[in-house]
């Protein structure tokens, strides 16, 4: 019995000692931190690393998830942020510029479209096309998969698709049908954490973003830019498609995201940098590898607002 | 007259430890003590005729119905364990009550004795039926023995099994409760066996002895027979024999044998075994056999008496009881009673001479 | 013991303590340390509400669904944990064969297994194209948004306090007195009903409450599963979303008096009659 004892003693005594000569996090002059959408995860850490190689006394700390959640963390729990980049660009006026406020201007970088991804498993995977894709989600038996209108963008957003895709394509009840297929079983915060049930065959189709699709290499439908929400010259379109949520009735709007520095953080030097390489080329090509929609150059809301250096990257939003 | 409970030929291997052809019966109203060291085997014997092991080979035989391949529920069979074994989530009554058997199989009892199925006659006739309610850990040692007696025997045994029930307690209370349970064993007319390291439960319990060591009976037979005649050193050493020497034969004769030990020739009467001359031997003398007078007695010295003169190396006392050491030619030890040691006026270095009986030295071929 | 003398020796320990009193104090000053690092936040959370903002939210229909959805999935994982763990208790406890150690370390791992690995595990396995999943839908078991599926997630994440409490308590039985019983004609199953399991019955209602604590407040796990309906700790994250702070905070506290009025009842109901003194 002996030798097993002292087996098992060295074996914890070695653990303890790997775990003291584990790297204890560096501690650098500078913690750039970031709050940012979901979505935005992939190409942001790339985007930071970037920063980071053009900045090497800066550290980025990047923390990700649904959008509202992210802004009410620093409402509500006041942690402490020093950007805040949001998947749906009206996130921001309605939570940070309230009072007090914690920001004061914004700036679209990116666009997005609201697609269905689906695998090799889900049913009529060999005949759905962007033409009869609103016929075969209503057909009974197909199980669709969204996020929560009344907590993140993309819910309330695919919401909107449908009501626009009932006009566009003359097909009264279209809504009601394709929603009766994605019942409240099949719902969750965000439409990322879906992705496993669909890969499982839980779900046969999964309502996301485009970027999504592709970072994920996912089979996805190209819908008409009319009803996807992709484009801001169709805002006046989008207006039509309504979802009744929680929060109220919401409008459809364009997917654009946006960046804005809280107000107050200690990093506002770095945090401005930071803006400026994403609405730069470099910034903008990150995006467009992601699967994002770009613009050239970003739409701000109230320029005058911003760091002087970062008004000459953008142009004012266009009223809609 | 077929024994009541007949062990044939039970081999056993478990884990690491073996049972070799244990054999033994027990008759009706006849106690069987299992003596042996540690480690011996007795649990593990016991709880085989219980039914909690399986024996590679051999029976169980109980008023001629062979056990082997029942289940210890349907063995009938008492089983007494260490500090009694008592159910501590239940009442004195509900232990008792809990038996589920109620039918005897083998021979016929006594009417005087309480029927099985009857609680309170069994209560009653143990003297606790006052302790009903009490949880059995508000008892004293001796309650907490009836109440076993009482929940075994509620369960209709053919056979008692005791596993080293007094280990665990004082002296004195360990002789209390020994003499009960032989009068209740004898009254209760059922076979028993009782399985002990300690040789005075055997002296005093004991119809007939079986010595354990290793896994193997090395003598079994009636009591008087193990303690007066052990068949080796180990069992006489384990019996108590104070004197285990060692020595050779020199010459054997129609009459018994001449054995050297040490400086000293004793002489002995025949065993049952014949030993052959020239060969080593263990001798036993059992201490009370030392017969201690004074060196200058009158008389002439026997050879056939063995007087053997020497002197006092020292003493133990036990209370009225001494033990004397004494180099005689090789190391004696001698029982006296406190007067005579006084009477004789010894102490350390006393001239004394020491008589014994040629019947009462026994060899031992191992 | 009198009065008298039990005050004697309470006195006796108080002022002149046999062993150093360097121990006892560690042992108070750690206790009580950690004793206010696990309350003091709980009470924290207690005092931002009041009566009303408590009264408000137990008002609402949904919290009031969802603590109740809680409690009856968390009593059914218990109870499952308990009609399978315990059987699982006691053949470790009493039987030795190759390989136990392995068992034993596997009934622990879900406690090392991160709470989304383990729902998605589950999904994987009870989904509709699951290897279970699939035939079980065939016969109108689901576990996508059911109720089975929380009580499989509660149960994956809490099994091991039922499994681990109870096997503690099966080998602290003396076997002997199974042996006894035994003998004395009750059969292997009669014995473990009357004489196994009443002994080590305080240690199995322990595991099970602590399996029903652990089940009300797994979140990671179930949400991977069932969003709608929604248990508490779903519910009081969904309501964070929505309203912040505030309302959450309120929903949060209400859960923790319901279920502390409930494990302080348990606890009562498995101490009932008193520690079973064993014999000396």
């Amino acid at each position: 019995m002996k030798p097993a004892w002292q087996m098992s003693y060295a074996a914890l005594a070695l653990m303890g000692a790997a775990m003291t000569c584990l790297p204890a996090p560096a501690a650098t002059p500078a913690t750039l931190s970031i709050f940012a959408a979901g979505t935005l995860a992939v190409p942001f850490r790339a985007i930071n690393a970037l920063f980071e190689k053009q900045h090497p006394d800066v550290t980025v700390q990047a923390q990700f998830g649904g959008s509202v959640m992210m802004a009410k963390r620093i409402t509500d729990l006041h942690q402490d942020a020093d950007l805040l980049a949001v998947a749906d660009y009206s996130v921001i006026p309605k939570y940070m510029f309230g009072n007090p406020p914690h920001a004061s201007w914004y700036a679209g970088f990116a666009r997005n479209a609201i697609t269905f991804v689906y695998t090799d498993k889900s049913k009529y995977a060999g005949e759905i096309n962007a033409q009869n894709w609103y016929k075969v989600l209503a057909r009974p038996g197909v199980e669709i998969g969204r996020s929560n209108p009344d907590t993140d963008p993309s819910g309330y957003q695919t919401v909107q698709l449908l009501n626009l895709a009932e006009k566009y394509y003359n097909a009264p009840g279209l809504e009601q049908k394709v929603l009766a297929n994605a019942p409240l079983a099949n719902m969750r915060d965000t439409e990322t954490a879906l992705i496993s049930a669909l890969q499982l065959g839980q779900i046969d189709y999964l309502a996301i973003y485009r970027s999504d699709a592709l970072q994920h290499h996912l089979k996805f439908l190209d819908l008409p830019a009319r009803i996807n929400l992709s484009d801001p010259a169709e805002s006046a379109a989008y207006k039509q498609g309504i979802a009744h949520t929680k929060n109220g009735d919401l409008a459809g709007k364009p997917i654009v995201y946006a960046i804005s520095m809280v107000d107050g953080s200690k990093n506002a030097d770095w945090a401005e940098k930071y803006v400026a390489l994403l609405l730069g080329p470099q910034g903008q090509g990150v995006m467009k590898d992601n699967g994002f929609g770009e613009f050239s150059p970003a739409y701000a809301v109230h320029v005058a607002a911003m760091p002087a250096a970062l008004r000459k990257l953008v142009k004012p939003w266009p009223a809609s | 007259m077929k024994a009541a409970v007949a062990v044939e030929a039970l081999t056993l291997a478990l884990g690491g430890f073996q049972l070799k052809k244990i054999d033994f019966a027990v008759s009706r109203g006849e106690i069987l003590v299992i003596l042996g060291p540690n480690g011996s085997g007795k649990s593990v014997t016991l709880e085989t005729i219980a039914g909690f092991h399986r024996p590679a080979s051999g029976r169980v035989l109980i008023g001629g119905r062979d056990l082997t391949a029942l289940p210890p529920e349907r063995r009938n069979i008492g089983f007494v364990v260490q500090n009694f074994g008592l159910f501590p989530h239940l009442t004195v009554a509900q232990n008792v009550a809990i038996a589920r058997r109620r039918h005897q199989t083998a021979a016929p009892r006594d009417a005087a004795l309480p029927a099985f199925g009857d609680d309170a006659a069994l209560l009653a006739y143990f003297g606790i039926a006052h302790l009903a309610s009490r949880a059995p850990a508000d008892l004293s040692p001796g309650e907490k023995q009836r109440v076993a007696l009482a929940r075994a025997l509620a369960g209709a045994p053919d056979l008692f099994l005791f596993d080293e029930p007094f280990s665990a307690l004082d002296a004195q209370t360990h002789d209390q409760l020994r003499d009960e349970l032989k009068e209740f064993l004898r009254a209760l007319a059922i076979p028993a066996i009782f399985v002990t390291h300690d040789r005075s439960d055997a002296y005093a319990l004991a119809d007939t002895v079986a010595v354990l060591r290793d896994g193997t009976i090395v003598q079994a037979g009636a009591a008087v027979e193990i303690f007066e005649k052990p068949a080796s050193a180990f069992v006489a050493r384990f019996v108590g024999v104070e004197n285990v020497l060692s020595g050779h034969i020199i010459e054997t004769s129609q009459n018994g044998l001449s054995i050297e030990v040490g400086r000293q020739v004793l002489h002995a009467a025949m065993p049952a075994k014949t030993l052959p001359a020239g060969s080593a031997v263990f001798v036993a003398i059992r201490a009370e056999d030392a017969a201690v007078c004074s060196p200058h007695l009158g008389g002439q010295p026997t050879p056939k008496a063995n007087r053997l003169e020497g002197c006092v190396t020292g003493f133990r006392s036990e209370g009225a009881l001494i033990t004397l050491s004494i180099d005689c030619g090789f190391r004696l030890k001698a029982y006296l009673l406190g007067p005579q040691v006084r009477a004789l006026n010894l102490e350390i270095g006393s001239m004394i001479a020491v008589e014994i009986a040629p019947d009462k030295i026994h060899p031992m071929a191992e | 013991m009198t009065g008298e003398a039990a005050a004697g020796r309470l006195w006796r320990r108080w002022a002149a303590p046999s062993q150093p009193s360097g121990l006892y104090l560690l042992c108070w000053f750690l206790g009580t340390v950690l004793l206010a690092f696990l309350v003091i936040p709980l009470v924290a959370l207690a005092l931002t509400q009041s009566g009303a903002s408590l009264a408000g939210v137990a008002r609402m229909a949904d919290v009031r669904d969802a603590i109740t959805l809680s409690l009856e999935c968390a009593f059914l994982s218990a109870a499952v944990a308990a009609l399978a763990g315990v059987p699982l208790a006691y053949g470790l406890a009493r039987t030795a064969f190759p390989g136990k150690g392995v068992i034993a370390a596997l009934v622990d791992l879900p406690l090392a297994v991160p709470h989304t690995v383990a729902g998605i595990a589950l999904l994987m396995v009870f989904g509709r194209q699951g290897f279970f999943g699939e035939p079980l839908q065939t016969v109108g078991l689901k576990f996508w948004g059911t109720v089975a599926g929380v009580v499989i997630a509660m149960l994956f994440v809490s099994a091991p306090y039922t499994v681990n409490a109870a096997r503690i308590g099966f080998e602290a039985v003396d076997p002997r007195l199974e042996k006894i019983a035994r003998t004395l004609g009750l059969g292997p199953w009669r014995t473990f009903f009357r004489v196994t399991l009443p002994l080590a019955r305080r240690s199995i209602m322990t595991g099970v409450t602590l399996t029903y604590a652990r089940s009300i407040s797994e979140f990671g796990a179930v949400i991977i599963l069932v969003y709608y309906p929604m248990t508490a700790p779903v519910k009081i994250y969904e309501l964070f979303l929505r309203f912040g702070l505030e309302q959450s905070a309120a929903a949060a506290v209400l859960l923790l008096i319901v279920s502390l009025s409930l494990f302080i009842a348990l606890r009562t109901l498995a101490q009932r009659g008193g520690p079973i003194r064993e014999n000396r």
